[in-house]
Formats: C-alpha cells, structure tokens, sequence
C-alpha cells in the first residue's frame, strides 16, 4: 500500500517516518524549500510562507530549531508543514504512532487538522490494532 | 612426532597437486584483479556520470536562480573564507620555510641568482596548490561524504526526492563549485603571500630587486603555465568535492558504514590529487 503511495508521488503528500527532514536545517528552512526549488520564489517570500505556515499550525516558535533539536511533536508538526506546502490533492500520514510517540497523537493530528486552511482529504495509514484510537 | 603424511617430490601425484595448487593460485590472482579492475572501472564510471550530470545541469539556465547561487556563495564561505586566517598563517610559516631553504642551498652552491626562480617553481606552482587541495580535502572532503552518506542511510534524499527538491541542484552541485573556486582563490592567495615572501627574504625592503624578480616572474608565468595551473587548482577542486559526493551516495543504507564509505572516499582523494599532481609535473617537466 505505502508503496504504491510513493509510486504516486505527485499526487500525495506524505508525512512519513520514512521521509525525514534534512538534518543540517531549521524547520523553516526545511519547509522554505519547496517554494524556493519547486516554484522559484524568492528567499525572502518562501520563508515568508513557511513561517505563516508554521504560525498558522500554532508553532511559530520551532521555526529556528533543528531536527535533532525537536521534540516528537514538533518534528511531525515540521514535517505536516512540508507536506502540506507540496499543495498536493491528497495528505497521507503513514503510521503517526512511530512520530508521534510523546502525545495522544489522535487528538493532537485532530487539532492541527482544525488549525490548517487547505482543502483536502487527510489520510492516516496505521496498523489494524490501533483502529481503537480513531472513533467514528 | 609421528610424520601424518609424507610427500615425495618424485612421485606424480605430487606434481599433480602441485599443477593444481598452481592453476587455483593463478585462477584466484585473475579473478581478484579482475574484481578490483571491474570495481575501479564502476568507480571511474560513476565519477564520470555524475559529473556529466552535473555539467549537464550547470549548463542549463533554469539550474541558475537566487537559491542555488545562495548555497553556492555559502559553500565558498564554508570550504575557504571562514578558514582563511589559519589558511594564510599556515602558508606563511611553510613558505618561510621553503624559501629560507632554498635561499640557504642556492648560497651554498653560489646559485643565488636562481633562487627566485627556484621559489616561484618549487612553491607557487606545485607545493602550495598541492597543500592547500590536501587541506581543504581534509577539512571539507571529509565533512562532505560523511553528510553525504549520512544523508543516504537516513532517507534524506529520498525525502527531498518526494518533495520534488533536486538534490544534485541544492546539496551537490554548489559543493563542487564552492571546492573548484575555494581550492582556486586559496591557491592564488597563498601564491601571491609566497612571492612578496621570496622578495623580502631575497631583496628586503628595498626597491632594488623589483625590476629583476618582476622580469623572472613574467618570465616563469607565460599563458601554458598560468593555464595549467588554473587547470590543476580545478581539478584539485574538483577531487576534493566530486570524489567524497560519489563516495558517500555509494553508501549502502547502513549507519555502519559511513566510516567505511568516509575511508574509502578519502583514499579516492588522495590517490587523485597525487595523479594529478603527477601528471601537471611530468606534463611540464619532462
């Protein structure tokens, strides 16, 4: 399944354990990327995105921070920035419990999902027994 | 001590086992060097193709915007600008020191109008380039294949494959051009440090010695040796670089490994800037 995910890259942005950050870069750096190399903006304009981005996920403060500086939930946090700055149809987080081990990760994906202003459909990819932890 | 087995040189199945033992011997020999040939023409290959690739992607204009020029401009300040103040006292000291030994041997054998040249050959032309791509192979070749395959065993590239972030463009490419024009700038400074050296050490602080020293100096410098060393400083440049970028993307995605890949991309360094340092000298000298 996941990797037929990965076959259809374009279409599906992925928050993934597999996928990490870029070590040597802060979370803003990380998430300027994409508009700086995917839709040529200027420095000053994709840091300008990622920091609202980052704001607007109510984590402004991890912007200088690097990945190994990050706590579980602020890497995710860094990580969902990314994805959701690939403008992409579809939002899959695969296996949250492996990222996200320091919360109650339901709930705290449930309350960044309410934070956003994309459209879209969020997919969570997570192992059958912890099916409990998602109430209909 | 009872004998176990005895062996006698007449007997024929002596020699057969012999004839044997001999053919395995060659039969292994062929087939190890064959491995290391086939492994040095992969390796070859793969410097080769990579850097093809980035040629490629150097030539085309949409590769030349704000961001790759940034990464390029921080590489330069990374590999040379932030280490030039050691850089130069190092020079200094080395310089001082080759030039007080030629100077003390031309003396010796009443050769001192030669002295000048002896300088501008032995240092700016082959020692100073040749120390400062050992340098910046030690600090920065380093540094770059163990990020490099740092970057492989943890999916790093993979994810910034995933977003679309091509990594030749943002993490490659501006390393090889920061080592080319880092490796070039440090040369040429270290250089210039060594010939006001040479003129203090030979003439002091007079004027005198102006005219003579210039006129070697145009002399020695003419367009074929200016290019060439131009040429060597760009291929150290791109030694440095391009062999620990390669070394660490063959990385196998293993953390065990980067010492290994580190090992065995430095040995590539080494051995590439002495085959170049070889061939600049025998293509000059002989």
């Amino acid at each position: 399944m996941l990797t037929a995910l990965a076959a259809l890259s374009d279409e599906v942005a992925r928050v993934s354990p597999d996928l990490p950050l870029r070590a040597n870069l802060s979370a803003l750096d990380n998430i300027a990327l994409i508009p700086l190399y995917q839709r040529h903006y200027s420095a000053a304009d994709s840091t300008r995105q990622a920091a609202r981005l980052l704001e607007q996920l109510g984590h402004a403060e991890i912007a200088p921070l690097r990945d190994p500086d990050m706590t579980p939930a602020q890497r995710f946090v860094t990580k969902l920035a990314r994805a959701l700055i690939l403008n992409r149809p579809r939002l899959v987080i695969d296996r949250p419990g492996a990222m996200l081990y320091d919360v109650h990760y339901p709930e705290f994906i449930r309350q960044l999902a309410g934070r956003t202003e994309q459209d879209g459909i969020w997919e969570i990819h997570d192992f059958v027994w912890n099916q409990a932890l998602y109430p209909l | 001590m009872d004998k176990l087995y005895c062996l006698h040189p007449n007997d024929a199945s002596f020699l057969d086992d012999v004839k044997i033992c001999l053919m395995n011997f060659i039969a292994t020999s062929i087939e190890s060097l064959g491995a290391k040939l086939t492994g040095w023409f992969t390796v070859g290959y793969g410097l080769v193709a990579f850097l093809v690739n980035a040629l490629v992607l150097l030539m085309h204009p949409g590769t030349w915007n704000r961001a790759t020029f940034d990464v390029v401009i921080k590489q330069v300040y990374f590999t040379s600008v932030q280490i030039l103040h050691v850089f130069l006292a190092y020079s200094v000291v080395i310089s001082w020191l080759i030039i007080s030994i030629i100077l003390s041997t031309a003396r010796d054998f009443g050769l001192t109008e030669f002295a000048t040249e002896m300088t501008i050959r032995v240092l700016v032309l082959e020692l100073l380039p040749f120390l400062t791509a050992l340098l910046i192979a030690l600090r920065s070749g380093s540094a770059i294949n163990t990020e490099v395959a740092l970057m492989r065993v943890n999916n790093e590239l993979d994810a910034l494959d995933h977003c679309k972030v091509p990594p030749m463009q943002f993490e490659f490419m501006p390393r090889l051009i920061g080592g080319v024009i880092s490796v070039i700038i440090l040369a040429g400074l270290s250089g210039l440090l060594a010939l006001l050296m040479a003129y203090l050490s030979i003439y002091g602080l007079s004027h005198a010695g102006f005219e003579p020293f210039t006129r070697t100096i145009a002399k020695i410098f003419d367009f074929r040796i200016v290019a060439g060393l131009l040429v060597k400083c760009g291929l150290f440049g791109l030694a440095v670089t391009l062999i620990p970028v390669v070394a660490g993307l063959e990385t196998p995605k293993k953390f065990f490994m980067v010492p290994v890949s580190v090992l065995r991309g430095m040995m590539r360094v080494f051995f590439a800037i002495i085959a170049i340092e070889v061939v600049s000298l025998a293509l000059k000298y002989i």
